[in-house]
C-alpha cells in the first residue's frame, strides 16, 4: 500500500470541504429521522395495533440496498441531495422507529402509575417522565442510524451526490490508492466523533444513568 | 454427614464470607443455615458443592475431602435447589426434571419415566409434563425445581432459600409436603433460609450465621429457642421465642379432665355441673359445648343450643402450643383433647396447660448456651 | 400515482421478458451470483461472529473491547472498502472478505449480548446440577440466546444481500449489475428490475428467518412475549 502524503497535503481544502457536505448528507437525515419517529413511537405505544404493520415496513425499508432506492428517488428529485437524504431518512427511521417503541416500554408500570398518582396529565407524564427514561434505548438506535448513514452516504456517489464518496470513486477511476484511503479513513473517522459525541450527549441527557453501549 | 473443619471464605478486596466455620450436618436429618443477609449462610452452602471454594478449612462429605473430586462429577450427585428455581426457559418440565440423568447417561425413556414418577411424587399433574416454565405458577416452579434436584437420586440436597419467593399460604404448604417428603427420602439436607420460623420448622438443627460470615450457634429448635446463645441469637429468633418453644413441649404431659364431658341424652335433670359442658355424641365425639346456666328446664343436654367447639387438640402428638391455642380459642376457655379417632380424651384449661410446661423443661435464662 | 402505475408495468415486463432468463447476463445466474456472494459471506461472518460472541459472553472477559471493535467496523464504509481493496487486488476474494467485515459485528454483538443475558439463576442452578463450562453453554447459554442469535444473522443476511449490490461496480456481476448497467444506460426499466430483484431475495431472507425462528426456538423462549 503506497500512500502519497504529499497529495493529502495538496487537497486538505477539497477533502474538508467534502467532509462537511458528507457530514451534512448524513447528520440531517438522522435529525429529520429522530424528528419523525419520536412521535410516530409514541404513537405506536398509544395504539398498539399500529407496531406491527410499521414494524414490518421498517423491516422491508431496511432490507431494500441504499443503491437501490437511491435509484427509485431518481424519478422524483432528480440528481440532488434529496435524492441522497430521503433515503437516509427512511433507514433512520427503519432503526429509530422500533427503538422509540422499545425505549417507552422499558419505562416500568409502577414508574408510569405513580407518575400518573402524582398528578402527572398524559402529555406532561410523557414529557418529564417517559420520553427521559426512554432516552438510553432511543439513544442506542440513533448512534446505530448516525453510523450507518455516515458511512451509506459514500454511495450516494454513484448518483452525484456523495460527499466523500466523490473521492472514493474518482480514486478507483484512476486507480489511485491514496485517495480511496484519505476518504475511507475521513468517513471512519467522521462516524467515531459523530458517536462519540452522541455518547456525550446522551450522558448530559441521562445523568443518572451510565451509558452503555449499544447494541442492534 | 457433611463436615466443615475451620472453613473460611475471603474476597479479594478484604470481605470475609465465612470466618473459619466448623460444624456438621448429620447424615439423614435436615440441618437449616439461618441468618441475617452478608452472613455467609449461602456462601457456606456453595463450598459444599465447590461452587465456592474456601480460601482455608476443609469441607468432608463422609470423611473425604470435596476438593479431591472434580467439581461437575461431584455437582451430579448432589441436589441443588435455589430461590428462583433456575428452571430452563427452554425446556419442557419432563425435560428440566430430567436433565441430572440425562447428564449422567441415562437412555432418554429411563430418564423421562424417572421424571414422570418424580413429578407424581411432588404433587405435580402428569399433564403438566409438556408445558414450559413460564407457564406455571411461583409454586409450581419451585417443586419442578425439587424434583429437578431429587431426579438421580442423590444422598445430599442443598437448598438455597427455595420457597421464599411464593406467597405465604402457597410457602406454607411447600413446606408441609417437603417435610412429608423427608419422611420418605431421608435425604442429608442443607437449607437455606433468612426466615426463622422457616427454620424452626423445618430443622433438625439450626446454625444461626451472623454478619461477617461466623457461626454463632448450632443446636436442635428446641435448645436454640431455650438457650440463645446469645443477644443477637435471642434478637433473630424474636421476642415470642417462650411461647414459640412450646411447639416443642408435648401436650401428653397436660393434666385431663372429664368430669364436664357429657353425652348428648344425658337428661337435663342429672346434670350437677357448675360452668361449661363439652356434649359428646355416642362415639364420644365433641358436639359442642353449652353452659349449665343456659341449660332449659327440661330434655335431654343435646337439645340445648350448643356453643361451637372450636379448634381441637390430639393428646398424643400436639405441642402444649397447639393445645393452648385451643384454649384461647374455644368459647369455654379450655381445650378439647382428642386422640388419634377423633374420641374426645379430655378437656384442659390454660392453667393446666401451663402447668404441663414446668416439668417439661424450665424456660432457661437468656446467655448461657449448653 | 400513474407514474408508479408505469414503473410498476414496466418491471413486470422487464422482468418477464424471456430473454431476461437465459445466458451470463440472464436472471437465474445473476440471482445465483449474488446468493453465492451473500451465502458465502454470510457464513464466514456467522462462524467468526458466533465463535468469538460465545466465547465472550460465556467467560464475560473481552466484552467491551468486542462491542467497541464492533461498533469501529460498523463505522467502515463498505463501498470505500470495497473499491479500495479491488484496486490492490483485481479479484472477488477482497469483496467477500469486505462482506465479511459488514456482516460480522450485528453476530458478534447479538451473540454476546444473547448469551451475557441468560438469567444468573438458571446458569447457576446449570453449574450446581454438575454441568461443565462447555456443558452450560450448550444446554443453557446458546439455546437461551438464540433469539438474539438469529436477530443478528438476520440483520447480518439482509445488509449483506443489499450490499453485494456493489460488487458489482467493480464488475463482479450479481444483481448489482442490472443498476448499474442500466444507470449508465440511463435505462431506468433496468435499474427498477434489478432493485425488484435484490428486495425480493432480501424477503426470502426474512422469511427463512422466521421459519428457522420456528423450528430452532424453543416454544418455552418465545411464550414468555419476547419481542422479536
Amino acid at each position: 500500500m503506497d500512500i502519497d502524503w504529499g497529495w493529502i497535503g495538496d487537497h486538505t481544502d477539497t477533502l474538508t470541504e467534502h467532509a462537511l457536505l458528507h457530514l451534512r448528507l448524513a447528520l440531517l437525515p438522522v435529525l429529520f429521522g429522530l424528528l419523525i419517529s419520536l412521535p410516530l413511537g409514541v404513537l405506536c405505544r398509544r395504539w398498539g395495533w399500529l407496531y406491527p404493520p410499521a414494524l414490518t415496513i421498517a423491516n422491508v425499508l431496511y432490507a431494500i440496498p441504499s443503491l437501490a432506492l437511491f435509484m427509485i428517488f431518481i424519478q422524483y428529485t432528480g440528481l440532488t441531495p434529496s435524492t441522497v437524504m430521503i433515503p437516509l431518512t427512511l433507514y433512520s427511521l427503519s432503526v429509530l422507529v422500533p427503538n422509540v417503541v422499545d425505549g417507552l416500554a422499558s419505562v416500568s408500570e409502577p414508574v408510569r402509575q405513580a407518575a400518573t398518582a402524582m398528578g402527572f396529565g398524559p402529555l406532561r407524564r410523557l414529557m418529564r417522565v417517559e420520553l427521559p427514561i426512554a432516552v438510553p434505548v432511543v439513544m442506542a438506535g440513533t448512534r446505530v442510524a448516525a453510523v450507518s448513514s455516515v458511512s451509506l452516504v459514500a454511495v450516494g456517489q454513484l448518483i452525484g451526490q456523495g460527499g466523500l464518496g466523490e473521492d472514493i470513486i474518482r480514486g478507483y477511476q484512476l486507480q489511485f490508492q491514496t485517495q480511496i484511503v484519505a476518504a475511507t479513513v475521513l468517513i471512519i473517522l467522521l462516524a467515531l466523533v459523530t458517536d462519540t459525541i452522541l455518547v456525550t450527549v446522551q450522558r448530559l441527557l441521562t445523568p443518572w444513568a451510565r451509558a452503555r453501549g449499544a447494541s442492534s | 454427614m457433611i463436615t466443615f473443619e475451620g472453613v473460611t471464605k475471603r474476597y479479594p478486596g478484604g470481605t470475609v464470607a465465612l470466618d473459619d466455620v466448623s460444624l456438621e450436618c448429620p447424615t439423614g436429618r435436615i440441618t437449616v443455615f439461618v441468618g441475617t443477609s452478608g452472613g455467609g449462610k449461602t456462601t457456606a452452602l456453595r463450598t459444599i458443592n465447590r461452587m465456592v471454594d474456601p480460601t482455608s478449612g476443609r469441607v468432608l462429605i463422609d470423611g473425604r475431602d470435596v476438593r479431591e473430586r472434580r467439581p461437575a462429577e461431584l455437582r451430579r450427585g448432589i441436589g441443588y435447589v435455589i430461590q428462583h428455581a433456575g428452571l430452563f426457559p427452554h425446556r419442557t418440565v419432563l425435560d428440566n426434571i430430567a436433565t441430572v440423568p440425562y447428564l449422567v447417561g441415562w437412555n432418554k425413556k429411563k430418564a423421562r419415566e424417572r421424571a414422570l414418577e418424580l413429578m407424581e411424587r411432588v404433587g405435580l399433574e402428569p399433564a403438566m409434563a409438556k408445558r414450559y416454565p413460564f407457564q406455571l405458577s411461583g409454586g409450581q416452579q419451585q417443586r419442578v425445581g425439587v424434583a429437578r434436584a431429587l431426579a438421580a437420586d442423590p444422598p445430599i440436597m442443598l437448598m438455597d432459600e427455595p420457597f421464599s419467593a411464593v406467597d405465604p399460604v402457597v410457602r406454607a404448604e411447600l413446606q408441609d409436603e417437603f417435610l412429608r417428603l423427608q419422611d420418605e427420602l431421608h435425604k442429608t439436607i442443607v437449607f437455606v433460609t433468612h426466615d426463622i420460623d422457616e427454620a424452626i420448622k423445618l430443622g433438625d438443627r439450626i446454625a444461626v450465621f451472623r454478619t461477617g460470615g461466623r457461626l454463632v450457634q448450632i443446636d436442635s429448635p428446641e435448645d436454640l429457642l431455650a438457650r440463645p446463645a446469645d443477644d443477637f441469637v435471642a434478637g433473630f429468633i424474636g421476642r415470642d421465642r417462650g411461647i414459640r418453644r412450646l411447639s416443642f413441649v408435648p401436650a401428653s404431659s397436660a393434666p385431663l379432665t372429664d368430669r364436664d364431658v357429657l353425652p348428648a341424652d344425658t337428661p337435663v335433670e342429672r346434670v350437677t355441673a357448675v360452668g361449661w359442658i363439652l356434649v359428646v355424641d355416642a362415639g364420644r365425639r365433641p358436639l359442642g359445648w353449652v353452659s349449665a346456666d343456659a341449660l332449659p328446664a327440661s330434655g335431654a343436654l343435646g337439645d340445648a343450643r350448643l356453643a361451637p367447639v372450636g379448634p381441637t387438640f390430639d393428646a398424643e402428638t400436639d405441642s402444649v402450643r397447639a393445645a393452648l391455642d385451643a384454649a384461647i380459642l374455644s368459647p369455654s376457655g379450655r381445650a378439647v383433647a382428642v386422640d388419634g379417632s377423633g374420641q374426645v380424651v379430655g378437656v384442659a384449661d390454660q392453667h393446666d396447660l401451663t402447668a404441663a410446661i414446668r416439668p417439661a423443661a424450665p424456660l432457661a435464662k437468656d446467655g448461657v448456651s449448653g | 400515482m400513474n407514474d408508479l402505475w408505469n414503473q410498476i408495468d414496466l418491471c413486470w415486463t422487464w422482468l418477464t421478458a424471456s430473454s431476461q432468463w437465459h445466458g451470463a447476463d440472464g436472471i437465474p445466474h445473476r440471482l445465483l451470483q449474488h446468493a453465492y456472494y451473500s451465502g458465502v459471506s454470510l457464513l464466514f461472518a456467522a462462524v467468526i461472529g458466533l465463535t468469538l460472541g460465545l466465547l465472550i459472553g460465556h467467560t464475560g472477559r473481552g466484552g467491551f473491547l468486542a462491542i467497541t471493535l464492533a461498533n469501529f467496523a460498523r463505522a467502515i464504509p463498505t463501498f470505500g472498502l470495497i473499491l479500495f481493496v479491488v484496486v490492490i487486488e483485481y479479484s472477488i476474494t477482497p469483496v467477500l472478505v469486505a462482506l465479511v467485515a459488514l456482516a460480522v459485528p450485528p453476530i458478534l454483538v447479538n451473540t454476546f449480548e444473547g448469551v451475557r443475558g441468560v438469567d444468573a439463576d438458571v446458569k447457576d442452578a446449570a453449574r450446581g446440577m454438575g454441568m461443565t463450562g462447555l456443558g452450560v453453554l450448550w444446554h443453557a447459554e446458546l439455546p437461551m440466546a438464540l433469539p438474539l442469535i438469529l436477530l443478528g444473522l438476520r440483520t447480518s443476511a439482509i445488509q449483506v444481500v443489499a450490499t453485494a449490490t456493489i460488487a458489482a461496480y467493480p464488475g463482479f456481476g450479481g444483481l448489482g449489475r442490472y443498476i448499474i448497467d442500466g444507470l449508465a444506460r440511463n435505462d431506468y426499466q433496468l435499474v427498477v428490475g434489478g432493485t425488484v430483484l435484490v428486495v425480493l431475495l432480501a424477503l426470502v431472507v426474512q422469511l427463512v428467518f422466521a421459519a428457522l425462528r420456528r423450528v430452532v426456538i424453543s416454544p418455552g423462549l418465545l411464550g414468555s412475549a419476547r419481542s422479536s
